[in-house]
């Protein structure tokens, strides 16, 4: 609970991409990179496999040293993974700079204007709004997962509060019928039948991602109504953009705080993306 | 009477036999009542404002000492590179590590009464650390946070915090194996030191 609210969704959240305090690690910058070659190599066996992983059963190749001190269980050994395979740093990095500017220049100051004017109950209509929207993607998606019961409550969900909750501003369905969101996307999919991430790779304004979750992005963005009317470049962008304003203005902080916590902010926030999406994709058996 | 009496014995032979940690929902209630207490203070009216935030800010401190066992967190947090540190760096280590912890989270907390958080389960990881799940209701989201707990000498301990599936100690980790694939232990250490803001000299 102690730092909870900051990670609320380190995939998803837009612009997530922190930067390195250039003057706290002088020397791990460079060094770094030359690491990068080799360290790609080590992880090319975990390269296919941080998805499908499900538990806690990868083994660590290195072996324990003897002595009290150690209780670090198979459990723990597992924890080690998964490293990631990082093959295109130079460029993610550049990214996660460019992207972190783009959060305290941009994102955040139009956020906290939009904060200001518009009240809660209105962004919490707005974010009903957009949500809704998102339910015949998580309604295939669910369904591609073979998950019917979480399908058959997104199709209600859809259905009862784009007509009971007016058009998707409010979250009828949860508040009346006490059916949940049951999330999932593409990229989701795509792990459940067993493709893995591959490597990690940051896009401009999108933030963390991987060949898998890119493609997961543009299966989703079929899935998504919006998508299909026939507006001008600039509208959509404005649509896209109100979406992120309003789902960053509940958040505002827990970026700062994440990038606050990590030492080296980069590689924690890499960490977290493939710890975040590791665990959506194997949470499927619920 | 004297049946009874002995049937008291008995029970209570019993359950010495059985310590408290091993029923279940013993870590669980654990958590549960520190969370409580943490959630208490800060929505503690006469603990509201900057006056009242260093009475404050000392009693979370407290309970952070009892919930959490930074030792065995700092311990996980390095992995194998914890072996490889001499004693006395383990102790810098966990000291600096603890304040890091502590400063990073101080703030973040205190900003956090609203939210109404419910206790799912506890889920049995081995003979002794057992994970509970829990989920805070945000107005928009459900975030779910699991206290991965062992179990000492009859107390359950925090040793890691698993936020929407990213664990704590595995983040840290991911980034103390990068420094130290490049540095030794004491030039991490140094870092530390840095990032804490107490440039001692070790």
């Amino acid at each position: 609970m102690l730092f909870a609210l900051f990670l609320l969704n380190p995939s998803r959240a837009f612009a997530i991409a922190p930067s390195m305090e250039p003057h706290a690690l002088p020397a791990q910058e460079e060094e770094g990179t030359l690491t990068t070659a080799s360290d790609s190599l080590r992880n090319e066996e975990s390269l296919f496999v941080i998805a499908e992983q499900r538990g806690p059963d990868r083994e660590e190749p290195v072996k324990e040293r003897s002595g009290e001190e150690n209780d670090l269980t198979e459990e723990s050994a597992a924890e080690e993974a998964p490293r990631i395979a990082d093959p295109l740093r130079p460029w993610n990095k550049t990214m996660y700079h460019f992207n972190d500017k783009f959060y305290f220049w941009v994102l955040k100051p139009v956020t906290q204007v939009y904060k200001y004017v518009a009240l809660e109950p209105l962004r919490i209509m707005c974010n009903n709004f957009f949500d809704n929207l998102r339910a015949p993607g998580r309604f295939v998606n669910n369904l591609l997962q073979w998950k019917t019961k979480a399908a058959g409550n997104e199709f209600v969900r859809f259905a009862f509060n784009s007509t009971a909750g007016l058009g998707g501003l409010a979250d009828a369905a949860k508040e009346l019928l006490h059916i949940q969101k049951s999330p999932a996307d593409f990229g989701q999919t795509l792990g459940r039948y067993g493709i893995g991430q591959g490597f990690y790779l940051v896009w401009p304004i999108l933030g963390p991602s991987s060949p898998r979750d890119t493609v997961g992005m543009v299966g989703d963005y079929f899935l998504y109504p919006l998508s299909y009317i026939d507006i001008s470049f600039v509208y959509s962008a404005g649509i896209y953009g109100l979406e992120t304003v309003n789902k960053t203005s509940f958040r505002i902080g827990d970026y700062e705080a994440l990038k606050e916590a990590a030492i080296d902010p980069y590689v924690s926030l890499r960490n977290a993306y493939f710890q975040n999406r590791k665990k959506e994709v194997g949470n499927n058996n619920k | 009477m004297v049946m009874k009496k002995r049937l008291a014995g008995f029970v209570l032979i019993l359950l010495l036999m059985f310590p408290l940690s091993v029923y279940s929902g013993v870590p669980l209630e654990t958590v549960k009542g520190q969370i409580t207490r943490v959630l208490d203070i800060l929505r503690d009216p006469a603990l509201r404002g900057e006056a009242q935030r260093k009475i404050k800010d000392e009693k979370l401190s407290a309970i952070s000492e009892e919930m959490f066992d930074f030792t065995e967190l700092s311990k996980r947090s390095l992995g194998q590179s914890w072996n490889k540190m001499t004693p006395e760096q383990q102790k810098e280590f966990v000291k600096l590590y603890k304040s890091l912890l502590k400063k990073v989270y101080a703030d973040k907390i205190t900003s956090y009464t609203e939210e109404k958080i419910i206790f799912k389960r506890e889920n049995t990881l081995s003979e002794k650390t057992v994970e509970i799940e829990t989920a805070i209701l945000t107005k928009t989201s459900e975030v779910d946070i699991n206290y991965r707990v062992i179990e000492k000498g009859g107390y359950w301990k925090v040793y890691d915090v698993v936020i929407e599936g990213v664990s704590l100690i595995s983040n840290y980790r991911a980034q103390f194996r990068e420094i130290l694939a490049n540095q030794t232990p004491e030039a991490l250490l140094e870092t530390l030191r840095k990032r804490v803001g107490k440039g001692q000299p070790s």
